[in-house]
């Protein structure tokens, strides 16, 4: 057994000087896409001295946290056979400071059966270096019309359900979806979206809307949905965690509706806004798109105090070709896995706007806790260590997942993660 | 003047390129109205219509400025329905940079494709309309009718009338008469005038208020049915709420109101049959002043085509 002695590292939750002495490796796959519980003990700096068949590691000013979970995330490329998008997705998950996340349903990656599920959890044995596991889909191929088998996915565990992008517009089958899944403790993951208001739209309505002479895509139109589905949960009793809020009317219905539904927030409306698509740049074409200054400072404080549970990738692949079609036509989405944690570190941490703490919790613990329970296991949250001095201009070639739909391509990130 | 290859918008021009794309306009307005209408100014130089939209105004305006100014003209003949998605406009400017074009002039029903076509292009890219977004060969033959008309365009109110949302004439002509110190108001039916805070533009949405306001000069705009895909306002109500009807008609006149638009006219929608012929309406001077505009725009730009590879 390799014995790991790493030393002066600053534990990043509480800013503490720690040691910490490692048996195992993280680069032991645990047969499930994981990796091999490590066992370890930490002290603080200097208090243990390292045993003499310890390898060394010097990380100084670099910080060590749990590895994060991703809620939120598609690994389907166009183009590309499934297996190699799992590989794919899973190599940027692990260059993004990832360890465990949750896969949408796409068109093909189906989970309204149990043979693709079989099928997808198979691949990710094979080729998956991080944890993943799959959302069920709510209605049958995601089209919204009629329920999917919910038993036969809770069997193959299946916890979350979800159609993705969609948001059911049928409430009668929703309403009688989550009445059953309630009975099951299976949790609905949804957008809140009233497609009839949004569906023409390519972007946030706004001044850049306007200007780049763009259908608007009302903030209401989420904020609608929101509500519409809060209050669906609380007449079936069926959980619900509420996908990529972005609008600050958003945060105001999850602070009403308390702590019955859980919420996410996609990282780049954390750090984006509609401004940011200036001369009709396909990489900031999102859904929901990205809104105004003073919803980004909303949810900024949302995750703050709590009423927005965690930060997600909501890492969408798409082909090269057809992001470079005129902004109406391309689709929407980015990548967020390749570069998470030194985004979050460069944009949010860095400046001040989020402290490790509050990341910690909302890209970890609390999305652990929503995924997994409470029994989260060491092995979907390994220990990984971030080195905020590694300062990278973004390539292409620094994109594992070898799509260019990234917001930061050509930009300055500031951190390297390593798994231990 | 720093040499410039494209027109994609007016935002995109320096106050001296707009001064000298107007002030020569003039010069080539003097042109064509003696006998011999032509200038070997793009002698030898080839231009390329690229229509992915109908029209028949811009698409032979710009057909006629660029014979005047003796280029060759060729039509890409694009048929809408073979022009599915976005794919196949990457695909046609392969096509065109193999045709080595000086002068690309384009129309599109998506905003921003004019711009992706320049990007890939060494040509000088026209933007004759592009969706919503802009449409800047009209926004300088209406400033310059506006300038011929009254002298000059600065201190002169103009209040644009119909589908602002929908209107790429209302963005850029808005646009270029701010510029040259006119004032702008918007005015029309509620859901198709966007609100002030996105615009920076005056909102009113009924004739009241625009009188009140003393404009110098009414834009009417077309109501495009074709760029709405669900109902906007009540049908049959426009003319009568938002048209220049016989009785508005008479209190344009009497105040020596001028109007304008950027055709065609729906006739009895916008305007009604008298105001086609009102004495103080220029619509026929911005056909005319089209052109003068447009061969000024092609002789301003500078193709970057002298070592095609």
């Amino acid at each position: 057994m390799t014995k790991r002695f790493i030393k002066n590292a600053t534990w990043a939750a509480d800013g503490s000087q720690i040691d910490i002495l490692l048996e195992g490796s993280s680069n032991m796959s645990d047969g499930l896409g994981g990796s091999m519980p490590v066992s370890g003990s930490i002290s603080p700096t200097g208090q243990n001295a390292p045993p003499a068949d310890a390898e060394i590691i010097d990380a100084t000013n670099q910080f060590i946290l749990p590895a994060l979970v991703d809620m939120h995330a598609k690994v389907s490329q166009p183009g590309k056979s499934s297996s190699l998008a799992i590989k794919l997705a899973s190599e940027a998950a692990r260059q993004g400071g990832i360890g465990s996340m949750l896969v949408m349903p796409t068109k093909s990656h189906s989970f309204d059966n149990h043979a693709d599920l079989d099928s997808f959890r198979d691949a990710v044995k094979e080729q998956s270096c991080i944890h993943m596991c799959p959302a069920g889909h709510i209605s049958i191929g995601g089209k919204g019309e009629q329920q999917a088998p919910y038993d036969t996915l809770a069997a193959r565990g299946v916890r979350i359900l979800s159609d993705a992008e969609h948001s059911p517009s049928n409430l009668l089958m929703l309403q009688r979806a989550m009445r059953y899944i309630a009975e099951l403790g299976l949790c609905m993951a949804i957008r809140g979206d009233v497609a009839a208001l949004s569906h023409m739209g390519s972007m946030h309505h706004s001044e850049t809307s306007y200007k780049l002479g763009l259908h608007g895509i009302p903030a209401c139109a989420e904020e609608i949905g929101i509500e519409t589905l809060i209050r669906l949960a609380k007449d079936t009793k069926a959980k619900l965690h509420i996908q990529t809020v972005s609008t600050a009317e958003g945060v105001r219905i999850l602070q009403r509706a308390g702590d019955s539904v859980s919420a996410e927030v996609a990282l780049h409306h954390l750090i984006f806004s509609h401004e940011d698509i200036a001369d009709y740049d396909t990489s900031f074409k999102t859904q929901p798109p990205l809104r105004d200054k003073s919803d980004r400072e909303a949810l900024l404080a949302a995750i703050k105090e709590g009423s927005i549970d965690c930060i997600v990738s909501d890492h969408t692949p798409c082909a090269p070709f057809a992001k470079k079609q005129d902004f109406h036509t391309a689709p929407q989405g980015m990548l967020g896995l390749d570069t998470f944690l030194p985004a979050i570190y460069s944009k949010l941490i860095k400046t001040d706007k989020l402290s490790w703490a509050e990341v910690i919790r909302a890209c970890s613990s609390r999305p652990a806790e929503i995924l997994y329970g409470h029994e989260a296991h060491d092995f979907i949250r390994p220990l990984i260590l971030f080195n905020p001095n590694v300062s990278r201009s973004i390539e292409a070639s620094d994109l594992p997942s070898r799509c260019l739909n990234s917001p930061f391509l050509g930009a300055e990130l500031l951190g390297e993660v390593s798994f231990l | 003047m720093k040499p410039i290859k494209d027109l994609l918008t007016i935002g995109a021009l320096s106050d001296a390129d707009i001064l000298s794309i107007l002030d020569n306009a003039i010069a080539m307005k003097e042109i064509f109205t003696k006998s011999v209408k032509k200038v070997p100014v793009l002698k030898g130089k080839s231009v390329l219509t690229l229509f992915y939209e109908p029209s028949t105004r811009t698409r032979s305006s710009f057909e006629v400025a660029a014979d005047r100014l003796s280029a060759d003209i060729t039509t890409f003949s694009v048929s809408t329905s073979s022009v599915v998605k976005g794919e196949s406009v990457q695909d046609t400017i392969d096509t065109l940079m193999s045709m080595k074009m000086d002068y690309i002039i384009v129309r599109h029903k998506n905003s921003g494709i004019p711009g992706i076509i320049a990007k890939h292009s060494k040509a000088a890219v026209i933007n004759a309309g592009d969706g919503s977004h802009a449409h800047p060969s009209q926004a300088f033959l209406d400033a310059f009718t506006i300038r011929e008309k009254f002298g000059e365009v600065a201190g002169k109110r103009i209040i644009i009338i119909g589908d602002i949302l929908h209107s790429r004439v209302a963005r850029s002509t808005s646009l270029i008469l701010k510029r040259l110190g006119a004032e702008v108001a918007y005015m029309g039916p509620g859901p198709l005038v966007p609100p002030t805070a996105h615009t920076g533009i005056t909102r009113f949405t009924n004739w009241e208020q625009a009188f009140a306001w003393q404009p110098d000069v009414l834009y009417m705009l077309r109501v495009q049915n074709e760029r709405m895909d669900a109902p906007f306002f009540p049908a049959g109500d426009y003319h009568k709420a938002f048209g220049v009807t016989t009785e508005r008609l008479e209190r344009i006149a009497g105040e020596n109101l001028v109007i304008m638009h950027p055709g065609p006219v729906n006739r009895g929608v916008e305007l009604c049959d008298e105001a086609m012929d009102y004495s103080n309406s220029l619509i026929n001077t911005q056909v005319e002043n089209g052109i003068a505009a447009r061969m000024s725009i092609l002789y301003h730009l500078s193709p970057q085509t002298k070592n095609h590879d």
